[in-house]
């Protein structure tokens, strides 16, 4: 029959395409492992498909960086860069200690708390090797970060206590007078109030040193090309960014601090992809454990579970309510409603626990952080008497709560939360999900009655949650929580010292949880699956620089 | 032959217009509409008074038109103005790269689709009535009917992680006369099954109906009266007429070209342009938003252009000159 030759030519279309694609494919990559260095091909039988790895290389999926200019990093995920190719003054250690980084050793703090003299390091170089860092260095990237020409959404934020700083940042002055250039090596800052978070402050990129003959006049928002190789002094350089693909860095082997960056490279993939499969694949190194897998992980039977390890991370996940508007501007509402979730449950159930409860604001780990808060206890009975008085359930409205999202289900922490209410409480509470823009753009009009959020420390220090989110006159206290007590005793902790300052943010906390302005639900954990052969690695609470701890033996 | 060119005139003449719309109607959504990307920027550190000073100094208080006026002067010089991801870069540096590798490789899946869906729809046609013609298109739809959510996850599963033969995805590139090409090497092979085997059975089923239409036609009752081999009478008058339909799929195909999958892209890391722009959308950058907004208008109106023009051609009725105005 004729259909046999049919068959016959259509099938050898598709063999020649699949022998025609497939030899192209096989001879390019002959062609590349060829050049690569055909030695290890002949040690290993087995031809590997994956791309061959340089001596003393960490493989890592990363975030996709906003920016690499330090002035203006705004996310962690682009800190998580900088920190690691810039440096500043100060910087946390792994034990999450403050220590001297550029600056030679802690400031010196004049008996008013509100001078600090800092004395550099000196023969630390940027990373060509040209320069060395000086303090006029220093008072040229600090100012730069608050030059309103830079465009720099977090300039103020983490540098507005130095004295001219809010003036020069509006354009009204030409020079932050707070930042005085003693001389070469010695660089003093003066703050407008005896702060003693100022120093933590430091440690973010807003205050790390660039090179001032490379930045030019470029801002946050033009000519950023400069940062494709920047002349950064931190312990490691920036090799290769090829945006959106990956970045190289490498080690900086004139690091002043011990210990040295050990680790030869490190490759970041931009691009994504699914980072459990490529760790068990071993195209990478570390990677994180979703809620999906997490049980397969935790299972000991199972051969990846040695490789496993938890941190708690320095982060509250919260609702907050509008207290200056009804239903919610009513303590014992907002009270009766924290009474009705179970945040047991939420953690180990709905989370398996790859959260922990929370009781209070201050995440564990945090200075000023109390085990013995007691918290708002799950009780349903204690609730539904508290809104009986307040005039039940009937009495509330409608009650929604703004949750930012994109498009997809509420997840499972919010429906779990919306059934409590429901079965513990009998409200039915709508969710509005909201893209993050929006989010924001209906926060800051109070366009809410209730919202989800969470908060990462950007510094260790209790003022950054309390102060930040509760005083009534912060921008950032979404809730418009009000409290004349809790504002004096956050305005007394700024200038107190020590332990009697750690205690009156005790007390500051206990009011406000007392108050339920927020519902705290759980502090995160940071997890990694890491290969046994990489050493000295760890997940930070927040971002700090921590490659430089990290060395790999043999594999 | 004057109709066609009188036509295809006639269509470049409206493509203009056409992106004037598009572009006012785009760039009046991102300025008008809810959301601002310095705000977005700020997160949760709020400053209005910064907001507005940035806003000013980037030139969002601005009228709209001249706005407008001064991101198409540029535009139209193939310069799209600075972007947020990464911030301050020009958009066509990074915007270019992404477009060109997800068109390698929607290329390569659409060769493939088709080179793989024609025969088997032919076959499955001509197998009318046996239980080849179901067996065939049921292997092609049995993929097809999997959510490319569900589909990525379970091909990584068994070619990386249990038979480790397939790297789990990932772009490796090739330099060939500073090209760079990254559909020659073993990473593409998992994206190509992912999208070409749910791809297919669309072309197949598309193409067996064709067939079948043309089955009985009596040019090639004709032709097989005549005493043509079998093979001429499939290859040269039964493929060939039932194939001319399929150039108007061809035209969507092609614009499909630029356009990146999401959820392949991120599940796979490719770096192309599907995440980007998804990500333009929500941090309100503008001017990506514009810039691909703005390229695949024209490449949409291209690839329907060449569709018509290679309609017209293969169609002889078309050619004689009677039916281009439609």
């Amino acid at each position: 029959m004729e259909t046999r030759r049919l068959v016959l030519v259509l099938g050898g279309i598709a063999v020649v395409l699949v022998i025609v694609l497939g030899g192209l494919s096989i001879a390019v990559l002959g062609g590349g492992s060829g050049s690569g260095g055909g030695n290890k091909d002949k040690a290993t039988p087995e031809t590997s498909p994956l791309p061959e790895r340089v001596e003393g290389e960490l493989r890592l999926v990363g975030p996709d960086p906003l920016t690499l200019d330090p002035a203006c990093a705004s996310d962690a995920s682009s800190a998580e860069y900088i920190m690691e190719i810039f440096s500043g003054l100060v910087t946390f250690d792994k034990d999450l200690k403050l220590v001297p980084d550029i600056a030679e050793s802690l400031p010196q703090i004049s008996d008013d708390g509100t001078v600090y003299t800092f004395h550099l390091r000196r023969g630390v170089k940027f990373h060509d090797g040209s320069r060395q860092v000086t303090a006029d260095d220093f008072k040229f990237s600090m100012q730069r970060s608050l030059d309103p020409d830079t465009l720099s959404t977090v300039g103020e934020v983490y540098l507005d206590d130095i004295v001219g700083a809010k003036e020069f940042a509006s354009g009204d002055t030409n020079d932050v007078s707070g930042i005085k250039v003693v001389d070469e090596y010695t660089l003093e800052i003066t703050i407008d109030a005896a702060k003693t978070y100022f120093l933590a402050k430091l440690t973010y990129p807003t205050a790390f040193v660039v090179d001032q003959r490379e930045v030019g006049d470029s801002s946050c928002f033009r000519d950023t090309e400069w940062t494709l190789k920047p002349n950064g002094s931190g312990p490691f350089m920036l090799e290769e960014w090829q945006l959106g693909q990956r970045i190289v860095l490498t080690a900086n082997p004139a690091f002043y601090l011990e210990p040295k960056p050990s680790l030869a490279r490190v490759t970041y993939v931009l691009a994504g992809g699914s980072p459990l499969v490529m760790y068990e694949n071993d195209e990478i190194d570390i990677t994180g454990v979703g809620i999906n897998d997490i049980e397969r992980i935790r299972d000991s039977s199972v051969p990846l579970n040695a490789e496993f390890t938890e941190t708690a991370s320095l982060d509250t996940y919260y609702i907050g309510f509008n207290t200056q508007e009804p239903p919610f501007d009513d303590p014992n509402v907002r009270r009766a409603f924290a009474m009705t979730i179970d945040k047991d449950v939420l953690a180990e159930v709905v989370l398996k626990e790859l959260v922990v409860p929370a009781k209070g604001v201050l995440p564990p780990g945090m200075p000023g952080f109390s085990e013995d808060l007691e918290g708002i206890p799950f009780d349903p009975e204690g609730a539904r008497a508290l809104l009986d008085d307040a005039g039940g359930p009937g009495g509330l409205g409608d009650i929604s709560l703004l949750s930012s999202g994109r498009g997809a289900s509420v997840g499972p922490i919010i429906e779990a939360i919306q059934a409590m209410w429901e079965e513990n409480l009998g409200v039915t509470v709508e969710v509005d999900q909201e893209e993050f823009g929006l989010f924001l753009q209906d926060l800051d009009d109070g366009n809410f009655k209730m919202f989800d959020l969470g908060w990462v420390a950007d510094y260790v220090d209790p003022q950054n949650f309390l102060d930040i989110k509760f005083h009534s006159a912060s921008a950032n206290n979404e809730t418009k929580y009000s409290n004349p007590e809790v504002d004096d005793l956050l305005e007394r902790a700024r200038t107190e010292q020590e332990a009697a300052r750690l205690d009156l943010y005790r007390q500051a906390e206990e009011k406000i949880v007392e108050d339920a302005a927020w519902i705290p639900l759980y502090h995160g954990k940071s997890n990694a699956l890491i290969k046994p052969y990489v050493e000295g690695y760890f997940t930070p609470p927040f971002v700090i620089p921590n490659l430089r701890y990290v060395s790999l033996t043999t594999r | 032959m004057r109709g066609l060119a009188s036509y295809i005139v006639g269509r470049l003449l409206w493509a203009p217009v056409i992106l004037l719309a598009v572009s006012l109607a785009t760039f009046a959504l991102g300025r008008f509409g809810p959301g601002d990307p310095i705000r977005i920027l700020q997160g949760q550190y709020r400053d209005p008074e910064q907001q507005e000073r940035i806003a000013e100094e980037l030139g969002y208080h601005d009228n709209f038109f001249v706005q407008y006026w001064r991101y198409m002067e540029r535009a139209v010089q193939g310069d799209f103005g600075e972007g947020l991801s990464p911030r301050g870069f020009q958009v066509n540096d990074v915007l270019f790269p992404r477009l060109w590798v997800t068109f390698q490789y929607n290329l390569l899946a659409l060769i493939i689709i088709f080179a793989v869906g024609i025969p088997a729809g032919i076959w499955a046609a001509l197998k009318q009535g046996t239980w080849m013609d179901p067996f065939t298109i049921g292997m092609l739809l049995f993929p097809a009917s999997v959510p490319v959510l569900v589909i990525i996850p379970v091909l990584q599963w068994l070619f990386a992680v249990q038979l480790g033969w397939l790297p789990s995805g990932g772009w490796q590139v090739h330099e060939f006369y500073g090209v760079e090409i990254g559909i020659l090497n073993i990473h593409i092979v998992l994206p190509m099954l992912a999208l070409t085997l749910p791809g297919s059975a669309g072309v197949a089923r598309y193409m067996r109906t064709q067939v079948l239409q043309v089955l009985d036609d009596d040019y090639v009752r004709t032709a097989r009266a005549k005493g043509l081999r079998e093979f001429t009478v499939v290859s040269r008058h039964i493929a060939r007429n039932a194939m001319l339909p399929l150039a108007t799929i061809m035209g969507f195909a092609l614009v499909g070209l630029l356009g990146g999958s999401i959820f392949l892209e991120t599940l796979l890391g490719i770096p192309g342009v599907g995440e980007y722009a998804f990500n333009a959308v929500f941090a309100r950058d503008y001017n990506a938003i514009m810039a691909i907004v703005l390229l695949t208008s024209t490449a949409f109106i291209l690839a329907n252009l060449l569709a018509d023009i290679t309609y017209a051609f293969i169609d002889p009725r078309i050619r004689l000159g009677g039916g281009v105005e439609r």
